[in-house]
């Protein structure tokens, strides 16, 4: 049975013909933001849905203009259903460009096959996704350091300070942080309180790379 | 020195590109959009303000061609500095497949309409670094149809073992790019357009003279 997430903008065009081409629909999930064009196309898809008996859920997204906090949400519904066992699809035609883009990292990072459907000829088109996973690149050292700035984000760290609160040597942890700055994992900024001192801060959005 | 390149995504509007150009500094501009983007006014003003930008003209509703295009420029712009993708102008599609090509290529990618956000992409990490060597090797050396015997003593022959190929061919047949199937009682493996879509980023590095 497959469970079909989508992004709907205004028009339930984009997400029905993904409705009607999924073979063993199980349910149907999906994000529009509060604007009163896209709930009138939420009422649509859920009567299309109800007509069809499958049962729907759709998810009001907050901001549908923050692309990390919707791509966060999603993640986390997705990896939900995957713990379950099910096969999941994707259609990221609808919603505003940053839903749509948020939908799209998800299925990069979670390997869900995403399908577009075309604004003119309401085609589905398969969208040529491998997944990929970030975190398994980077070695456990990086990955513990990485972890530990997001989950403390709203503190400050030198490199100094970082090496002493995971117990490594600073040299070690200066080549951590080169590699991870290479990447752009991380920044060095000039800490506010303090501009001779550089602190680390990881990149926005980071933490979806680290799965 | 590097020649810091922008790749931008451009539809009729160009008021889209600006905060872009505003915010991520550049060397070179490289603006990928529809015909009809590169006949509007819009593009007429940018032209006005930036001379010296790149126009590179896509069917900007078939991602396998905005997918292709957006790839190769940045292989070719990486090769004198580093590349960013703004992602904010032109249709879906386009932004699509600009994000696309900011994923398997491992290049930055940001919106900026009109605050900058940077989506989360590992500068320098593709999508060949998600392969195993002998994936990457059936990848380079899988042309067309061929039988599997006569394919596994191909990759055989670069140092890998039986048993490693097998499995790197099951795999990137669950990941849907290659498909064995039985002729004339014998296995045939073939690319599915996946596989052709995907390919480029296969190729072997250029090595010494």
């Amino acid at each position: 049975m497959t469970i079909l997430f989508g992004t709907l903008g205004w028009r339930p065009q984009s997400l029905l013909p993904s409705i009607r081409s999924t073979e063993h629909l199980e349910r149907v999930v999906f994000y529009h933001s509060d604007h009163a064009k896209s709930r009138d196309a939420r009422s649509k898809v859920v009567e299309f849905c109800r007509s069809l008996g499958v049962p729907c859920t759709a998810i009001e997204v907050s901001d549908a203009y923050d692309l990390l906090q919707a791509a966060g949400q999603i993640r986390a519904d997705v990896r939900k259903e995957k713990v379950a066992g099910a096969e999941l699809r994707f259609n990221i035609a609808g919603g505003t460009r940053l839903m749509s883009s948020a939908a799209l990292l998800v299925c990069i990072l979670e390997g869900i096959p995403a399908t577009y459907v075309h604004d003119e000829t309401y085609r589905e088109i398969p969208l040529p996704l491998l997944r990929m996973t970030y975190g398994e690149g980077l070695t456990p050292k990086q990955r513990d350091a990485l972890a530990f700035l997001v989950k403390n984000r709203e503190k400050r760290f030198s490199e100094t300070a970082l090496a002493r609160a995971l117990g490594v040597h600073k040299a070690t942890m200066n080549h951590h942080l080169r590699k991870l700055e290479a990447v752009g994992a991380i920044e060095r900024q000039s800490d506010p309180a303090d501009g001779r001192r550089l602190i680390i801060v990881p990149a926005p959005g980071i933490e979806l790379l680290l799965g | 020195m590097d020649l810091r390149t922008l790749i931008a995504t451009i539809g009729f509007d160009e008021r889209h590109v600006l905060p872009s150009l505003r915010l991520l500094p550049y060397d070179r501009l490289v603006l990928v959009g529809g015909r009809d983007s590169f006949r509007s006014a819009g593009f007429r003003r940018l032209r006005a303000l930036e001379p010296d930008l790149e126009a590179v003209r896509v069917d900007a509703f078939d991602l396998g061609d905005c997918l292709e295009s957006i790839e190769t420029w940045i292989r070719e712009a990486r090769a004198t500095g580093p590349v960013r993708i703004s992602a904010t102008g032109g249709t879906k599609i386009l932004t699509m497949a600009a994000l696309l090509a900011a994923f398997h290529e491992g290049v930055e990618a940001w919106y900026c309409d009109p605050d900058p956000v940077r989506l989360p992409v590992l500068r320098g990490v593709g999508l060949a670094q998600a392969f195993v060597p002998a994936e990457r090797a059936v990848m380079q050396l899988l042309r067309g149809r061929t039988s599997l015997d006569r394919f596994l003593a191909l990759v055989v022959g670069r140092g890998f073992a039986r048993r490693t190929v097998f499995a790197a061919v099951r795999s990137l047949a669950a990941k849907g790019l290659i498909e064995q199937v039985l002729e004339s009682g014998r296995t045939v493996l073939r690319p599915t357009p996946r596989f052709v879509l995907l390919r480029d980023h296969f190729r072997p590095e250029p090595g010494k003279a």
